[in-house]
This record gives structure tokens, C-alpha cells and sequence, in this order.
């Protein structure tokens, strides 16, 4: 799970360009849309196809969306919940 | 004094069918066109239901847009025997379809780019029916069709033009085709729009056209009463969640149209689908009327989105309205959603109608509200009264390969030329890093140009209006959506890439960095696009004490300028930048006036002496100017030369003149930099030697006025005094 949420970490960080964030700042725990790091629902849609791309995962409901992109950790859980092996 | 604006004739292609006839005769059956794309085959998966346009016949060379366009043009014209006097056109995608499977097959002939950008539209209609005045290309997404028409309005009140041409135009490309699937906002199951379950919308294809005039014709379809322009200044790609920006389009309208609420007899809906949409726009409707609402529907459940045609084609329906007293369905629509509390029309509905409302509204948050009437049903509005007919200059700034505007001007007075592309520091400078994190080149550059415009006024106040010119767009984002569709197998295009290669993504973000809610409309007029943006503002800035920004802004693309911009060749080192200028009409406090006499979207053997009239005369001209800044594009460099010499023969100026894209580099908006030289000109008081191979030229006397001539395809002239 550590491995996955430190993945996660460098991969939103590259995609959504979070200049300022570095892993070691990046708190997994912390409110990941709406917050701090001003992501909004563009940046949600940007990480949807990541996941899926990356771990096949399809998220397209809005509702499931919120839940599932509220904190790092709790994408990393969705991950690890939805994908049988280890990820790439 | 009072005007009234008649619509004389309208001409119209959708997934429904092409002509008015065909189109009446669909929207009365309540049927919908959206159905599975097949226009071009997909990588990988089902195809979503699209409104697609069917039977068009296929030409190898015109791109579909343009197609599409020339049907609605022909039919909106046939009852016209002269031409117009201006052509306005929304368009979002040009010639982007054809362009998209050209880059796929890796085709670098950029003869068959060379109707990639949006103003080639707007130029090939006008040459079609023999228009060489005033072409406009506007670019706000969504609204384009429905922001055009109110630019037509002002233009005509003006006294400018006594017809134009005008209306919408997109074809579907895989570029919107995946670009809103992206964004989650297609509908798997087509379009419902209102309906509880609605999911989203069904991209869609057309175009329509109105032709418009102030002289009576003996029949006309509908007046034309008003329009409202605003911008919500809120988001990139999402609609205010309160419909504020809905509120202040429509409002504005039936200010301008001098009308009521309880006159409204219909709204047209934009009604895309999307749970955001028409949740907004219902709180909107709302807001505004105070008891039950009128009559109103979506047609887009019959035709889909089509873009920057949706807004004329809704216009078109509107004339349908008023002059058959017949109201569309909202087709699909079966649920009643209490979010939104509003029932639209069922049925097919014959019923009197005097004045309709027709509401459009786009990526970044642009919004252009139209009312239509039944010819002369009402009182017509007083014209507004323009005192000034220069725009005052109270700041600007500009970018190039030199550098941010110090360094520009600087090296520029010393005559070293600031070609090549700005670096990246100067073009974030001052910008938050995370206001400009998915910002790529081109919104960056227009971001710090704005900031840096404003600054340099004494203005407290934030601008109100914001109008752009570009002729290219969002390069970097339109390439990299492109590339990463075609290497993902068309499986992960980027959201973000999509939302930011509109071409008026840039005016948006400028719109929400300084809460600008006015009109906001982005112009892409090739190499005068520029100037276009100036015209629009000219348009609709009033007397008063609001300020507005106007911009011009282009980047420069490793692959696709040489590709797309023919004064660009393989061997040319790339340049960009552009410049800003806030303005207003008021003088005190000024540092130069600029007006534009004078804009022609084709040359022909009169256009030189329509010029010169336009400036006054021979006499005045001679009195007038110090200098001549002059643009001649190298795609056009021998017709651009023999037209400078024919306007020197024929002014018999002797004024030295400044070819500036030797110093700026090949760009189309490099006449924004023109601009911003000139105006430093008049600040400083001379026009340094160097830049005129001679001594300073002290602009204290009376011949003391710059003009900026765009020489080539187009004619213009961009004229710079002192107060």
C-alpha cells in the first residue's frame, strides 16, 4: 500500500504539474480536491483516465468519483481494491 | 437614432437537414438526428451517439466546416441580389478534421493545411457571395454563432455596415468528438436535456446564418431587437453554479432590447444536457423572471451541440418562431427534475409569438443572449450615441523573443530586431505558479500581457470587457490532445489538453484572473486577428468610465506553425509574443488614442484608394503622419510590397516607414507588437533613429500621428495620436 500511495504521489504531482509539492510534502491524508492544492474537476478528470490507463480501472461516475478522489489514500485504497495483482 | 435591424434571410444546415423547409418540417415531427458517429472510423470502441450532419456531399480539397458553412450561406443569401457589407462567423473547429488525419499520416505539404484556421471560413463565405468589406472570426466556444450575431447587431447600429452576414459554423472532428467525451459530458444514451436523468450532451455539426440589415427588404422574417454579452469569470470549462453569468447575458438582452419580462413569449434554451448547464441556466431563468416563466425548450435533444453553430441555428429557430408562431419541442425529455423546477415544451406547440429569447453559452464561461421579434412589433431602441470614435490607450505591455516590454522597447529603439520566441520566465512572470500550473504556452503568454497591460494604467478598477486576437490558438494544447489521442489509440485523450486548446481559453483565463465579466470574445483573423479584436471592442465599448482589454497573442509551435502559417517555412526560426492594451473611452489620464478606420478582408483594384478616403484623403494624410509602421507577411511579400508602393503613390506620402515583422519575426499577431511600438513612440516623443536609418523623428509637431498598415490578403489600418 506505501508503494502504491508513493506511485500515486509522483504520478498526480507529474500529471496535474503541482510544482510546489514534493513527495515528502504531499500529504496522503489531506483533502485532494477542493483543498489546499487547488485541484478542481478538470484535475478529477486528468487523474480518471490516469487510472484507468494505468491500473484499467474505469471511474465514471460522479458521485463514486468524489469519494474515490477525496484523499490519496483513499485513491490508493480504491486501487488496491480493484486491481487483483500488483500494480505497475 | 433609431435603427431596426432586420433579419432579410436565414439559411441553415444540422443533423435535422438543410434548409429552413427541411429544418421546420423535422423539429414538427419531434424527432432526434442524434444517432452513432460514423464520420470518421474509431480506434477502439462503440461510437457514442452524435448529431451528425448526413449526405453531405464529399469534395477532397474544402474542409467539412466550410462546406457546411456554404450551404447556410447560399440559402440565407438567395433572396439577396448584392453581397453584404460584413461577414461575422463562429467557428471553433476550421479545418481542424481534415488537419487532424493529415497530422496522422504524417503529411507535411502545408498547401493542404491551408485551411486549417478559423478565419479561413469567414474568408472563403465572403469571397462565395463577392464580400471584400469587414470579415470578423469569432471564437467563444459554444456561443460563437450566438456572440457573432450580437457583434452583427452592434456593427449595423453603428452605421459601419447596412447588411452583414451572419451566424455559426463547426463540423464534428475527433477533436470534440473525444475532447467532451473526456470531460464526461457526452450522453450515452443521445441528449435529454432538463430531463432528471439527463447525462450530458450529444456533439453535433451545422451551421446557420442570418442575413441581417437595417434597410427595410419587403419581406422580412424577424427583427433582430437586442443582444447580452458576459462572461461568468469563474471557470475554465464549468458553468457559475448560480447561472450568474446566464442571469447577466439575458438580462442585458432585454435591457438592450428595451423589452420585459412578460414580453418574452418563448426562451430558446442552450439546454446542452449536462447536469451542470442546465442546472445553471435554470437557476438563471429563474432569477430573472420573477413569476412562472415562459414557454421554453432545448431543440438540442433533436440536433445535439453543435458548438459555435449552435447559437445561429437556435437563432434560426427563434425566426421559426416568430414569423410561424411555432415552438419546438424539448425532445427527450421525459423526467421533470425539481432541481430544476422548470417543464419545458412536450410538444410541438402552435402558439403566438411575438418575442423570443435565445440563450448560448460556452467554455469559458462566455455567454451571448439574443431576442428576436416579430418585424417591427415593438419600439425600436435609440442607437447608442458614440461621442469618441478613438479608443483612449491608459496602458499596455508586450512580449517577444527579446523579452517582456522594457526589454522589447529597448532593443527595439536601439533597431535591433526582437524576433524568435519569448522565453519561458518572461512569459509566467508575475504569474502564481498555481494559477498557471495547466496553463501552457499561449494562456501564459496572454495572462502576463493582461497583468502587465493593466499595470501599466493608472486603473484601480478591474477591466470589464476582455477581447483577444489570435490566429492560431492554443498550439501546444491543441497538438499535444491530438498526439496523445492518436498514441493512446483514441483511449486517453487529456481533459485538461482539450479545456485549454480552445481558442478562447486564453480571454477566459484572463476573464477570471482580473473578474472580468463583461463581454469577452476572442477573434482569430489569420494575420489581422489583432485587429479584429480591436474592431470588436470598438464595437461595443461604451462612452463611460468601463475599461477593457484588448490582446493579440500567438506561440510559436515547433510542428505546427511551419505547418500552418504560410509565412512560416521550415527554415524559418519561429518567433512569438503579442501585445495588450487597456483602454476605455474616457482621454483623461491617457498616454495615446488608437482608432481603426479602416479593415477590408480582401484586395482588389480599389481597395488602396478606399483606404486612402477612409484616412481622410490625400490632404489629410500628408499633415497627419510621422511614420508608418507596416506588417507585410512573408507568405504575401510581393503583393504586400506593390501594395505599399500603390499607397504611397497614390497618398503621396513621403513618411519613412518601419517594415515591423523584420524586427518582430513572422507571427500572425506580430501587429499587437506593432501597436505597442507605436504607442511607445508617442509616450517617448520620437521615433528612435535606428528603426528609420536616420535621425530621431520628434513627434511634437502636428505631423505627429502613427499608422500601423496590415498590407497582404487583408487591408488594414490601426491608427495611433496624441491626446
Amino acid at each position: 500500500m506505501n508503494n502504491l500511495i508513493a506511485e500515486l504521489k509522483l504520478k498526480v504531482i507529474d500529471i496535474l504539474n503541482l510544482q510546489d509539492l514534493t513527495p515528502e510534502n504531499f500529504d496522503e491524508n489531506a483533502q485532494l480536491v477542493g483543498g489546499a492544492l487547488g485541484i478542481d474537476s478538470i484535475d478529477v478528470l486528468e487523474m480518471v483516465v490516469m487510472v484507468e490507463k494505468d491500473y484499467g480501472i474505469v471511474i465514471n461516475s460522479q458521485e463514486v468519483g468524489e469519494k474515490i478522489f477525496s484523499s490519496l489514500a483513499a485513491l490508493a485504497e480504491y486501487i488496491a481494491e480493484n486491481t487483483s495483482g500488483p500494480s505497475s | 437614432m433609431e435603427k431596426r435591424i432586420y433579419i432579410a434571410g436565414v439559411g441553415i444546415i444540422s443533423p435535422l437537414g438543410e434548409g429552413l423547409t427541411v429544418t421546420e418540417e423535422a423539429l414538427r415531427d419531434n424527432r432526434s438526428a442524434i444517432k452513432p458517429l460514423d464520420l470518421f472510423p474509431l480506434l477502439s470502441g462503440e461510437p457514442l451517439p452524435a448529431g451528425q450532419v448526413r449526405g453531405l456531399e464529399e469534395q477532397s480539397f474544402l474542409p467539412r466546416t466550410h462546406r457546411l458553412a456554404h450551404i447556410a450561406a447560399m440559402e440565407a443569401m438567395a433572396s439577396c441580389n448584392a453581397p453584404p457589407d460584413a461577414v461575422i462567423l463562429g467557428n471553433t473547429t476550421g479545418g481542424i478534421l481534415l488537419t487532424e488525419q493529415l497530422l496522422r499520416d504524417k503529411v507535411d505539404n502545408k498547401e493542404l493545411y491551408r485551411y486549417h484556421g478559423l478565419n479561413s471560413v469567414t474568408e472563403y463565405i465572403a469571397r462565395e457571395i463577392g464580400c471584400r468589406g469587414t470579415t470578423l472570426t469569432v471564437s467563444t466556444a459554444c456561443s460563437s454563432g450566438a456572440v457573432a450575431i450580437a457583434l452583427a447587431l452592434e456593427m449595423l447600429n453603428s452605421g459601419k455596415a447596412k447588411t452583414v452576414l451572419a451566424g455559426g459554423v463547426d463540423s464534428l472532428c475527433r477533436l470534440t468528438y473525444f475532447g467532451f467525451n473526456s470531460l464526461q459530458l457526452v450522453d450515452r444514451k443521445g441528449c435529454r436535456p432538463l430531463d432528471l436523468d439527463r447525462h450530458g450532451m450529444a456533439v453535433a455539426e451545422g451551421a446557420a446564418m442570418l442575413l441581417l440589415t437595417t434597410e427595410k427588404p419587403d419581406n422580412p422574417l424577424a427583427e433582430l431587437l437586442g443582444a447580452g454579452l458576459s462572461c461568468d469569470a469563474y471557470h475554465p470549462a464549468a458553468p457559475h453554479p448560480e447561472g450568474r453569468g446566464a442571469f447577466r447575458a439575458m438580462q442585458s438582452a432585454l435591457v438592450d432590447a428595451g423589452l420585459g419580462f412578460a414580453d418574452i413569449d418563448y426562451i430558446s434554451l442552450h439546454g446542452t444536457g449536462t447536469p451542470e448547464n442546465d442546472l445553471a441556466e435554470a437557476k438563471a431563468i429563474k432569477a430573472l423572471f420573477a413569476g412562472p416563466p415562459p414557454m421554453l425548450s432545448s431543440i438540442k435533444g433533436a440536433t445535439g451541440h453543435s458548438l459555435a453553430a449552435s447559437g445561429a441555428i437556435e437563432a434560426v429557430v427563434s425566426v421559426l418562431a416568430v414569423s410561424k408562431n411555432f415552438l419546438p419541442a424539448n425532445t427527450g425529455w421525459q423526467k421533470f427534475d425539481p432541481a430544476l423546477g422548470l417543464t419545458p415544451l412536450t410538444q410541438p406547440t402552435t402558439q403566438r409569438t411575438n418575442a423570443v429569447l435565445s440563450n448560448s453559452f460556452g467554455f469559458g464561461g462566455n455567454n451571448g443572449c439574443l431576442v428576436i421579434t416579430k418585424p417591427e412589433k415593438f419600439s425600436a431602441q435609440p442607437a447608442p450615441e458614440r461621442v469618441n470614435t478613438e479608443l483612449a490607450i491608459h496602458g499596455c505591455a508586450c512580449l517577444s523573443g527579446g523579452g517582456n516590454t522594457t526589454a522589447t522597447i529597448s532593443l527595439l529603439a536601439q533597431g535591433i530586431p526582437v524576433a524568435g520566441m519569448a522565453n519561458f520566465d518572461s512569459i509566467s512572470e508575475n504569474l502564481p505558479p498555481h494559477m498557471v500550473r495547466r496553463l501552457k504556452r499561449l494562456p501564459r503568454m496572454t495572462l502576463s500581457l493582461a497583468l502587465g497591460a493593466h499595470k501599466d494604467s493608472a486603473f484601480e478598477e478591474k477591466p470589464s470587457a476582455v477581447f483577444m486576437g489570435t490566429g492560431w490558438g492554443a498550439l501546444s494544447e491543441t497538438y499535444d490532445f491530438l498526439t496523445r489521442l492518436a498514441e493512446s489509440k483514441e483511449q486517453f485523450p487529456s481533459p485538461t489538453d482539450f479545456v485549454g486548446s480552445v481558442h478562447n481559453g486564453p480571454a477566459g483565463q484572463v476573464a477570471i484572473m482580473v473578474g472580468a465579466t463583461g463581454a469577452n470574445i476572442t477573434t482569430s483573423g489569420g494575420d489581422y486577428s489583432f485587429e479584429q479584436a480591436l474592431l470588436a471592442a470598438d464595437l461595443l465599448m461604451e462612452e463611460g468610465k468601463e475599461s477593457c482589454l484588448v490582446l493579440g497573442a500567438d506561440e510559436g509551435h515547433p510542428v505546427l506553425s511551419p505547418l500552418l502559417d504560410p509565412s512560416i517555412v521550415p527554415e524559418t526560426s519561429l518567433s512569438d509574443g503579442g501585445g495588450a492594451f487597456c483602454l476605455s473611452r474616457k482621454k483623461e489620464g491617457a498616454q495615446c488614442l488608437v482608432r481603426s478606420p479602416f479593415y477590408q478582408s480582401s484586395v482588389g483594384e480599389e481597395s488602396i484608394g478606399c483606404l486612402v478616403d477612409a484616412l481622410g484623403g490625400i490632404q489629410a494624410l500628408k499633415d497627419k503622419y510621422a511614420v508608418l509602421l507596416v506588417g507585410i507577411p512573408a507568405a504575401a511579400q510581393e503583393e504586400g510590397e506593390a501594395q505599399l508602393a500603390r499607397f504611397m503613390a497614390q497618398s503621396g506620402l513621403k513618411t519613412p516607414v518601419i517594415r515591423y515583422r523584420k524586427f518582430t519575426g513572422e507571427f500572425a499577431s506580430a501587429s499587437a507588437v506593432a501597436a505597442v511600438m507605436a504607442v511607445s513612440f508617442l509616450v517617448s516623443g520620437k521615433v528612435p533613429g535606428p528603426l528609420v536609418a536616420g535621425n530621431a523623428i520628434l513627434l511634437d509637431g502636428n505631423q505627429s500621428a502613427i499608422l500601423v498598415l496590415g498590407l497582404g490578403r487583408s487591408l488594414s489600418a490601426m491608427e495611433f495620436t496624441r491626446l
